[in-house]
């Protein structure tokens, strides 16, 4: 029996294949400031939808994710600059840190519910990035500075192009989503979604809910330390306040909140709004000094919150509903 | 208001947005030299980056108006080369290394500025300038001081301000100065510096300097920058007691230590402080008697330029105080200086191009009197090997000059003074 194609399924096809057309569109990627905000909006729509798994499909809120950022940055910075070779070792190497620690930290930790789980992962980003910042190894508060490295896919880097750096995240983001697609199609994702709409009630019917908590943190940490390589490479640089702090866990909240928790699509629509408004709001409105730029994008997220708790995706559920009379099926919008 | 008349003020608002937004465009037909500004003008440095905007601002001003009473090269003709003006696009880094780098990115390729000066906070320089140095265009940089940003072997970066290295030499010169001709018996040393690059690069550079004249460094002190209660750092600098602290605090964080200090009712014999919040006047304006006898080194201090850079004088009054509404600091100067070099370079070259105008930076002198030597000059990596600075003592809202003997214009008053007897 051959399974039905979705609204969902015909719109992810159409958004990857349009996606991966624009950098061979003159003028579409090439080293624009426009070309930088949409890699950023590729980046941050995979890192949240890492987020999303644990937080979102899983039901357990993760302030801790910069932690694992964090490690994929140093992982492929640490294989640049300390060890001479290239990021292509050292973030495979950093995911599976970032994974293995994300279990050792959550074993403890998933004891703790509701709020108390969260301010638990707030607290371990404060130990970490302190711990980062007085270990000389990994550059301590210096950081860690790439060499001008030659341009191509080799090194991952480019200077003068950004076209492989576009092509790269939407690697990243196929990879991230692809595996959450998956995921919510099949058993994996019943059991986190039993786990978050009651964990009693999942253990009931056989659920091991530590288990499922368990490996859902650790794909979504490691998962989460691929984007983290990928931000050093971009960055050519990685410092525990730039890549490991509270700034980088509320990104992941703000853009998956934005667009819709638990949903596919949510991640995407949240950087798709949130992102473009922070750069282009700073690249055109800072020079009016006093930080306008940021109180304007403030506004804007406040609005959004209030019109909408439950986010973009809410809206749009919400506008289907009204112009349609057959209700959309879960995984549609 | 009718709907008519609603949608024309709509109307208009658009077309003014417009107008503001895509002003730019306009640029395209006229003689002019596009040069960025990167800088942190909001976030935790924010007044600073304010400071050193102004003072390239200032510096425009001096370049693009007929200005027969400076004595500054190139600024008694209006504009460069045949009637080119400078044009300031500028851009704020928040503070944040990976903004800096991608704004650095957005001013050379969107902007097309011709170079970029900035950034004040060295984590910030550090990606920005590499930008630069792939892409093969210039960055100056006026007051970024971790020594590192001249080791890079860059081509297209160039520095105004001393290092740390430099500084920190400076200090330890002093201390045996002190020790040889008052008497001074300082011993130990406590290092106090906010956890970043530029904090940890000053201690780094005054440990070293420090063992190399035999100081015992007793206290080893970083904080968080932009803190909020820096209690258990001044403690454990008071449990060591060193004879003397070397600071690298920013802005705020300056004000709070010193604070913080007279909480615990404890100070050593003698601190001095790097390119910090010490050398804002506005943040010792904040302080008021509670910034006295502490010191520092400075390129510029109100009472310093009166004697030696009359011409900063000038420029503050004429261009710096109505943009600002306060006096030059080191670090803001020292931006201005470097616009005013850049200037020069591009005069000599004839033209805007990049190879030939870096290459004059690379290998001239320049006559510059805005800054402390009155020249500046550049070894490769970019260090201004001209680059002079003080040490200077406050009190009574004065930087009052104590070391080297050629400029001091007062006697140090060693040790500080305690809570209790001011």
């Amino acid at each position: 029996m051959t399974k039905k194609t979705t609204l969902s399924d015909r719109l992810w096809y159409l958004f990857l294949a349009a996606a991966l057309v624009l950098p061979f569109i003159p003028g579409g990627i090439g080293n624009s400031f426009h070309g930088h905000v949409l890699t950023m909006v590729l980046l941050y729509a995979a890192m949240a939808q890492a987020w999303n798994i644990i937080s979102g499909y899983c039901g357990q809120t993760s302030f801790g994710h910069a932690v694992f950022f964090g490690i994929g940055a140093y992982g492929a910075a640490m294989a640049v600059v300390q060890f001479n070779t290239l990021p292509w070792y050292g973030a495979p190497v950093g995911a599976v840190v970032a994974a293995v620690t994300s279990v050792l930290i959550s074993a403890p930790c998933f004891k703790l519910k509701g709020h108390y789980f969260a301010i638990a992962t707030f607290a371990i980003v404060e130990i970490f990035s302190r711990l980062f910042m007085i270990w000389d190894w990994v550059g301590g508060a210096i950081g860690l500075d790439y060499p001008i490295l030659d341009d191509g896919w080799r090194n991952f880097s480019w200077s003068s192009d950004k076209n492989g750096y576009y092509l790269g995240a939407l690697a990243l983001f196929t990879l991230i989503f692809g595996v959450v697609r998956w995921i919510e199609s099949h058993r994996m994702g019943y059991y986190f979604r039993a786990v978050r709409e009651g964990q009693e009630t999942a253990e009931s019917l056989g659920v091991h809910s530590t288990a499922v908590k368990l490996s859902a943190m650790a794909l979504s940490a490691g998962l989460t330390a691929l984007c983290g390589a990928f931000f050093a490479q971009y960055n050519y640089r990685v410092d525990p306040p730039m890549v490991m702090s509270l700034d980088i866990s509320m990104k992941f909240l703000l853009i998956t909140i934005l667009g819709g928790l638990g949903t596919f699509w949510g991640p995407l629509l949240g950087a798709a709004v949130l992102i473009p408004l922070q750069e282009y709001t700073r690249a055109y409105l800072s020079h009016l000094g006093s930080g306008v730029d940021l109180i304007i994008f403030g506004i804007i997220i406040i609005l959004t919150m209030i019109k909408q708790p439950m986010g973009i995706m809410g809206i749009i559920r919400g506008v289907t509903r009204r112009t349609s009379t057959v209700p959309a099926k879960e995984g549609d919008a | 208001m009718s709907m008519v008349s609603r949608k024309r003020t709509l109307f208009v608002a658009l077309c003014v947005l417009c107008t503001v937004l895509f002003a730019g465009s306009a640029f395209a037909e006229e003689k002019i030299i596009k040069i960025g500004t990167l800088f942190p003008l909001t976030g935790p440095s924010a007044v600073s980056g304010q400071n050193c905007l102004n003072s390239v601002l200032a510096a425009a001003e001096v370049i693009n108006n007929a200005n027969p009473d400076l004595n500054i090269p190139l600024a008694e003709k209006a504009g460069l080369l045949d009637g080119y003006k400078v044009v300031i696009v500028k851009a704020d880094h928040q503070g944040k290394p990976d903004v800096a780098k991608s704004e650095a990115e957005r001013l050379y390729n969107q902007e097309g500025v011709f170079a970029i000066i900035g950034s004040y906070n060295s984590s910030a320089t550090k990606p920005a300038s590499a930008v630069a140095e792939r892409a093969k265009k210039l960055f100056l940089c006026g007051a970024s001081s971790s020594a590192a940003l001249t080791e890079r072997d860059f081509k297209y970066f160039f520095r105004h301000a001393p290092t740390d290295a430099i500084e920190s030499k400076e200090f330890t010169d002093y201390i045996e100065y002190l020790n040889k001709e008052k008497n001074a018996g300082i011993k130990t040393i406590g290092l106090f510096y906010e956890n970043t690059e530029f904090g940890k690069h000053a201690a780094d550079e005054g440990k070293k300097a420090a063992k190399e004249i035999g100081l015992e460094v007793v206290a080893d002190v970083p904080f968080n920058n932009a803190a909020t209660n820096l209690s258990s750092e001044v403690q454990t600098l008071k449990a060591a007691n060193p004879d003397v602290v070397f600071g690298a605090a920013l802005g705020a964080d300056y004000s709070l230590w010193v604070r913080t200090m007279k909480q615990v009712n404890w100070l050593p014999k003698m601190a001095v402080n790097y390119c910090t919040g010490y050398q804002n006047p506005a943040v010792q304006k904040e302080l008021a008697g509670d910034g006295d006898y502490f010191m520092g080194g400075m390129s510029f201090s109100p009472e310093l330029a009166q004697k030696f850079m009359p011409e900063a004088i000038k420029v503050q009054e004429k261009y710096y105080r109505p943009l600002a509404n306060q006096e030059f600091d080191s670090d803001s100067l020292q931006e201005g200086v470097m616009l005013l070099i850049l200037a020069q370079a591009i005069e000599k070259a004839g033209g805007l191009d990049t190879e030939k105008v870096r290459e004059i930076l690379a290998t001239e002198t320049f006559v510059s009197p805005l800054s402390l030597s009155g020249e500046v000059a550049f070894e490769p990596g970019g260090q201004n090997v001209k680059a002079l600075s003080v040490i200077t003592q406050m009190k009574d809202l004065k930087y009052n000059t104590i070391y080297p003997t050629k400029y001091q214009d007062s006697e140090p008053m060693y040790p500080m003074a305690p809570w209790d007897k001011r």
